[in-house]
């Protein structure tokens, strides 16, 4: 065994200097920081009691602690549980069969031998940049597919997209060469099993890249919500969430117009902690989940089929 | 072959039914605002079995809330989707009344071809005040006028009030008449002595928290230039008798360049330096909170509130203080605003207007179906007491809240609990002696200085509300905001709002 003296680290060779290194943790640390204090900032305010906002302001050492914003959301009961159920299944449902999607499209596109991909790669990236218009969408969905208070409107329309289609074909195209399919074939591998058993474990890690940017999206999502959807059973925590904020926009707006009796709407309306509280609910499980996901992406980036 | 023919035959003939079953009732579909609804079948139930035999149409409602509604509203009416057949409109929501009836996306009730109002809603026309009606007056999209939406009969008329904690004044050796009497420049002493005591024990207290701009507007007697949606204009009113001209006759200004505005704004910075108005009622994001709060909690002295009558009851009994309202002019005033403050217009989409106008007119004028969609069904949601006053069952009503003036005709409402039996008829009776703005129906047409507008209200949005609240320093921040306003064209829009005013006093 043989030591490696000292003085010539060779794999120290490509580094960047300590100095410039320092420089890029310190960057990298702050742009960190500058994430998190956010969220940090959001459980405080959540923690925080109703008086000391209305004495100080948001502050991240309010006068006093409080878990009246909790109490409130877990009154919130059955809608809450069944917003955070609704969340879910849309998440996953929606993740899942877009996903499928986005891979049986992407797949055939990067196929050289496929005749029609030209035509197809155009298709979807002419939609990527130019949009149909909020108010035609909403009448293809609506009244074309009937997508109105059910749980197809909430996943339906965000199924394809053209941005995870092209992202899922670059990744076919840098990560499986094609002589890889050619092998398969002589090998005696049909279409679908050379798909199933020697593609998609190789793009694994686009895939769960594209699943991530998908869950994210749907988990966020609330804006379809507030389209087509008007049954309570129906909400997303995220909309549950907005509905509590545009309320109370809304009131506050117009409360001069709506005189006296909106004064006890706004009595009604969950306080700014509660509001927060359910920020802290919206976000924590995505935040759990995000580490299992990014063990691909991070794989994906060092990670080919074909090495040397 | 012959059984295939007989098949075709019993299904024409079946086909041949549906017209027949015409006698099955139509399903009236009605989008409306401000709701936290999440359960009617109780309530549905009951009203269709009623509707079913009155006029054979069962109801489908959309709860729309405050934050969803005008989104519906607005993809409903710009899709010309058949969704709705009845809409809830005003001059708040995204579905303005005047402009959405001008863009033709409402059915003309009192139209000479075909007048659905004289037709199905005869009761409708003698329950409700012809002024609601005159209010309801405006231009359709062939440039006539007419009524494009049944007005609702709520407070229609505008009371602005002075919201006193009559608690906490009388605890210092105050009484009403004392506020009254100093007015809005005399209240320094109260304060201070108000703050003093309340503070005694080491704690913050704010005796003056309010609403800025509403506060200018009590203070200034200057009530809202329809169309001016961005307070930049005032006229101002007689504040003594509000149905003649005041001091400077019928003419508008910049808001911010009279002496009555400075005088204000002075009075508000010495009240806010001394402390005794909330800073958080300077800020944008925490103002109505901060507001609402300081009254919910009884932590205030004096407040604003644009109330209703009868809302001491209510606030008392909320609050636990006893609360009273200090009306800053003679009478409560009607102008566009406050009578286009709730209506419901029929789609111009819909497949049964008739149907609609049926229900429009029954829902108003029937105790029984404006009292169980308004407050529920009684055992289940309310329960009356012996004096035939409307106790509130809080767990069922939780769930079923809808927005009380959004509805209709409150006066057909039982009394709520603490009113007294003959409230409505007092309700009635004290909306009937207000009066009419010397200016009332007119509406300032923004369009000929959309440009300077939007540039104007860029600039004001950064000062108003910190003057209107005392938290900028009147001697700097006013000239700059005024010459700011000067250069991005203010006189300009005052000078078309006025030439408007002329044009339609017909001077």
């Amino acid at each position: 065994m043989t030591v490696i003296p000292k003085k010539s680290i060779p794999f120290r060779l490509n580094m960047v200097s300590r100095r410039t290194e320092a420089l890029f943790h310190l960057i990298l640390g702050l742009f960190a920081l500058a994430c998190i204090i956010p969220f940090i900032f959001v459980i405080i305010i959540s923690f925080s009691s109703e008086d000391s906002i209305r004495q100080i302001g948001y502050s991240f050492v309010p006068n006093a602690w409080s878990l009246a914003a909790y109490n409130q959301v877990f009154n919130l009961g059955d809608a809450l549980w069944r917003s955070y159920f609704n969340s879910f299944l849309i998440t996953i449902v929606g993740t899942l069969a877009s996903v499928t999607m986005c891979v049986l499209y992407a797949y055939p596109l990067y196929r050289k031998d496929y005749k029609y991909r030209g035509f197809f790669s155009f298709l979807s990236f002419f939609t990527m940049i130019f949009g149909g218009g909020l108010i035609p969408t909403y009448i293809v969905c609506k009244n074309l597919l009937g997508m109105s208070n059910n749980y197809a409107a909430l996943i339906v329309p965000m199924l394809v997209s053209p941005f995870n289609i092209i992202i899922m074909r670059t990744f076919f195209q840098t990560s499986v060469p094609f002589d890889l399919i050619e092998a398969a074939t002589i090998d005696g591998s049909g279409e679908y099993t050379t798909l199933t058993r020697i593609i998609l474990p190789i793009v694994k890690p686009g895939i769960a890249t594209v699943a991530l940017l998908t869950a994210l999206a749907y988990w966020n999502e609330w804006f379809l919500c507030l389209l087509y959807v008007t049954k309570r059973e129906l909400y997303p925590l995220q909309y549950l969430l907005m509905e509590m904020q545009r309320n109370a926009e809304f009131l506050a707006r117009n409360s001069s117009m709506i005189g006296a009796s909106g004064a006890s709407a706004i009595q009604a309306l969950p306080s700014q902690t509660m509001r927060m509280a359910v920020v802290v609910f919206i976000v924590l499980p995505i935040a759990c989940a995000y580490p299992f996901f990014q063990r691909y992406v991070v794989a994906g980036l060092t990670i080919g089929s074909v090495k040397g | 072959m012959k059984k295939f023919l007989a098949l075709i035959l019993a299904a024409v003939m079946l086909l041949s039914l549906v017209p027949a079953m015409a006698d099955s009732p139509v399903e009236i579909t009605m989008l409306l605002e401000g709701n936290n609804v999440t359960d009617d079948a109780a309530v549905l139930e009951k009203l269709n079995a009623y509707l079913t035999e009155k006029i054979g149409v069962t109801l489908k409602p959309t709860w729309g809330t405050w934050g969803n509604f005008d989104q519906l509203a607005q993809d409903a009416v710009n899709t010309g989707s058949d969704e709705y057949d009845i809409l809830f409109t005003c001059s708040w929501t995204a579905n303005e009344y005047a402009s959405y009836a001008k863009k033709g996306a409402y059915v003309r009730l009192d139209d000479p071809a075909d007048n659905l109002l004289a037709d199905y809603g005869a009761e409708l026309k003698t329950v409700l005040p012809e002024l609601l009606f005159e209010g309801a007056m405006t231009e359709g999209p062939d440039g006539e006028k007419g009524i494009y939406a049944v007005p609702g009969f709520k407070d229609f008329a505008t009371m602005n009030t002075w919201d006193i904690n009559v608690t906490l004044l009388e605890k210092y050796g105050y009484t009403l008449d004392d506020v009254k009497n100093a007015g809005f420049y005399g209240w320094g002493d109260i304060f201070a002595k108000v703050k003093a005591g309340e503070e005694a024990d080491g704690k913050v207290f704010y005796p003056f928290i309010f609403e800025g701009a509403v506060a200018e507007r009590f203070v200034d007697g200057t009530p809202i230039v329809t169309g001016d949606a961005n307070s930049l204009l005032s006229y101002y009113m007689n504040t003594e008798d509000v149905s003649v001209p005041g001091a400077y006759g019928n003419v508008i200004f910049n808001k911010y360049a009279t002496p009555e505005f400075e005088k204000f704004a002075r009075q508000m910075r010495e009240y806010y330096l001394a402390g005794y108005i909330d800073p958080a009622i300077a800020i944008g994001e925490t103002a109505t909170d901060a507001w609402r709060n300081a009254q919910n909690t009884a932590n205030y002295l004096i407040s604003s509130e644009v109330s209703l009558y009868g809302y001491e009851y209510t606030t008392s009994e909320a609050r636990g203080i006893q609360v009273a309202y200090l009306m800053t002019t003679d009478a409560p005033y009607i102008d566009n605003t406050s009578v286009q403050g709730a209506m419901m217009a029929i789609s111009a989409n819909s497949a049964h207007p008739v149907e609609a106008m049926k229900f429009l007119n029954l829902l108003n004028t029937d105790p029984y179906v404006m009292t169980l969609l308004n407050y529920g069904v009684e055992g289940i949601h309310y329960t009356l007491n012996a004096e035939g006053e409307v106790e509130f069952n809080a767990d069922a009503r939780a769930t079923y809240s809808p927005w009380t003036n959004g509805l209709g005709n409150v006066t057909l409402l039982p009394p709520q609990k603490g009113q007294g039996a003959d409230f409505q008829k007092r309700f009635a009776e004290f909306y009937a002696g207000s009066k009419k703005l010397p200016i009332y129906g007119f509406t300032f047409d923004s369009k000929p200085v959309e440009t300077e507008i939007a540039a104007v209200t860029n600039i004001k949005e950064a000062y108003a509300l910190s003057l209107f609240t005392g938290a900028v320093d009147v001697d700097t921040a006013l000239p700059e905001l005024l010459s700011k306003l000067e250069n991005a064209g203010m006189q300009k829009i005052v000078d078309e709002a006025n030439r408007q005013l002329k044009a339609f006093l017909g001077e």
